[in-house]
């Protein structure tokens, strides 16, 4: 098959593609799990395909992070003292003040930033991963198009983190009013950065790759 | 063996395809999933460094400057960009703090100074050794930077204390938003795959270093 045809990928070609600024080389002659291979032009680490252990670091990822999501919903993200009396805030609690005040575009973009997207982005990772692991030809550049909207919307989680370091900075008036943070916003940047870093080591040319594997039997 | 210095494989799959030049304006994309392999932009290193040189005197004036004041029963609390992670330190979250200095000052200093050395170092065609190194990073490092995220935050904080008390809007307010801006011309000017090739070259029949 491959003495007909040109090779169509880098990795049909037996070459080795650069994942920063996509230079091509060839393997050496013999290469073994143990071989740190870089990239001749800018010296990042370079990985053949069977060697890649991209899948078992992001579900390692994508489950740390779906276990820290549970205390980062449940706990309370911070606390508002006003006139000595404090009442503490959960990531959920928060969206609903802004909606009974009257806020409800910016309620959607909390919600959105802070429940839906972590949970999403841990449902289509683990979606993505058991597509690859089961060799799947489904849709590949939509799932490809799914990867990429994945990994550029999870850095706008941090939202509520950055929202609480501001309310902590800027309400400190003693008695009269006092914003503190409080051991849920820990939990929930974990979980932002966790899945930021899943999303990363999840290697999208697996999506193709696998097919072309399976098109060749 | 198949020639490295004339193919080029596509970022998303890896589709290889043969480099050819293209005109002024023009953009060359994948055949198989779309992606876009590379662009030629008019000017683009000058774009570049013009944006990054405003990008820095504004970087400077938004962490000089006051982002929001408040002002309740006669007292003032004001807020520079730094003292949003002095808040999470002074609670006791040094990760959170560390983090978010990470996310506001450094990474987007770092790829502000990235970028301008990078395309002086392609225009005036320096030792690339530094830049390669820089730019590197700068690819990993770019989604940690969240000036347009801690923006979104500072409009949600304005709203949750618009009834709480007097706001003052203060001048880095500005100047950050357009920092975010001229960032965002910046990077998405700088064309990666034309840039590396400027850098240095791929050679044919190249080996991966193996050490």
């Amino acid at each position: 098959m491959q003495s007909r045809h040109e090779p169509q990928t880098a990795r049909e070609a037996g070459l080795l593609q650069c994942r920063t600024c996509g230079c091509l080389s060839h393997p050496p002659a013999q290469v073994s799990k143990r071989t740190i291979m870089r990239c001749p032009r800018c010296g990042a680490r370079l990985h053949l395909h069977e060697h890649s252990n991209s899948i078992e670091i992001t579900w390692a990822l994508l489950i740390a992070s779906a276990l820290l999501y549970i205390p980062a919903n449940t706990m309370p993200i911070m606390s508002v003292y006003m006139l000595g009396s404090g009442q503490p805030d959960t990531i959920i609690s928060g969206v609903f003040h802004l909606l009974e005040s009257g806020q409800w575009p910016l309620a959607l973009v909390v919600f959105a930033a802070s429940i839906v997207v972590p949970l999403l982005k841990l449902i289509t990772l683990s979606f993505l991963l058991i597509s690859i692991q089961r060799k799947s030809r489904w849709r590949q550049r939509d799932r490809l198009v799914l990867y990429k909207i994945t990994e550029y919307v999870g850095r706008w989680s941090m939202v509520d983190v950055f929202v609480i370091s501001i309310l902590v900075g800027l309400v400190q008036f003693g008695n009269l009013a006092r914003v503190e943070a409080n051991a849920g916003s820990l939990s929930f940047a974990a979980v932002v950065v966790l899945t930021m870093f899943a999303a990363r080591t999840l290697d999208e040319h697996l999506i193709w790759d696998i097919s072309r594997k399976e098109e060749q039997h | 063996m198949i020639d490295v210095s004339s193919s080029i494989a596509c970022p998303e799959c890896g589709q290889l395809h043969r480099y050819q030049p293209i005109a002024q304006g023009k953009t060359a994309m994948c055949k198989r999933c779309g992606s876009v392999l590379y662009r030629n932009r008019k000017h683009m290193l000058e774009s570049v460094l013009a944006l990054t040189t405003a990008g820095l005197l504004l970087f400077f004036l938004s962490n000089l400057f006051p982002l929001l004041g408040l002002r309740a029963q006669g007292v003032e609390q004001d807020l520079l960009l730094f003292g949003a992670s002095v808040a999470f330190w002074g609670q006791g979250y040094h990760l959170l703090a560390g983090l978010i200095v990470l996310n506001t000052i450094v990474f987007p200093l770092f790829e502000l100074v990235s970028l301008m050395i990078i395309s002086l170092t392609a225009k005036y065609g320096w030792k690339p050794g530094l830049a390669i190194f820089l730019f590197r990073w700068m690819r990993e490092i770019k989604p940690w930077g969240m000036l347009e995220v801690f923006m979104l935050g500072i409009l949600v904080s304005v709203v949750k204390l618009g009834d709480l008390a007097t706001l003052i809007v203060g001048t880095a307010f500005w100047s950050f938003a357009g920092l975010i801006l001229t960032m965002a011309a910046a990077s998405s000017m700088l064309e990666p795959f034309v840039v590396w090739r400027m850098l240095g070259h791929c050679k044919e029949r190249q080996h991966a270093v193996t050490t």
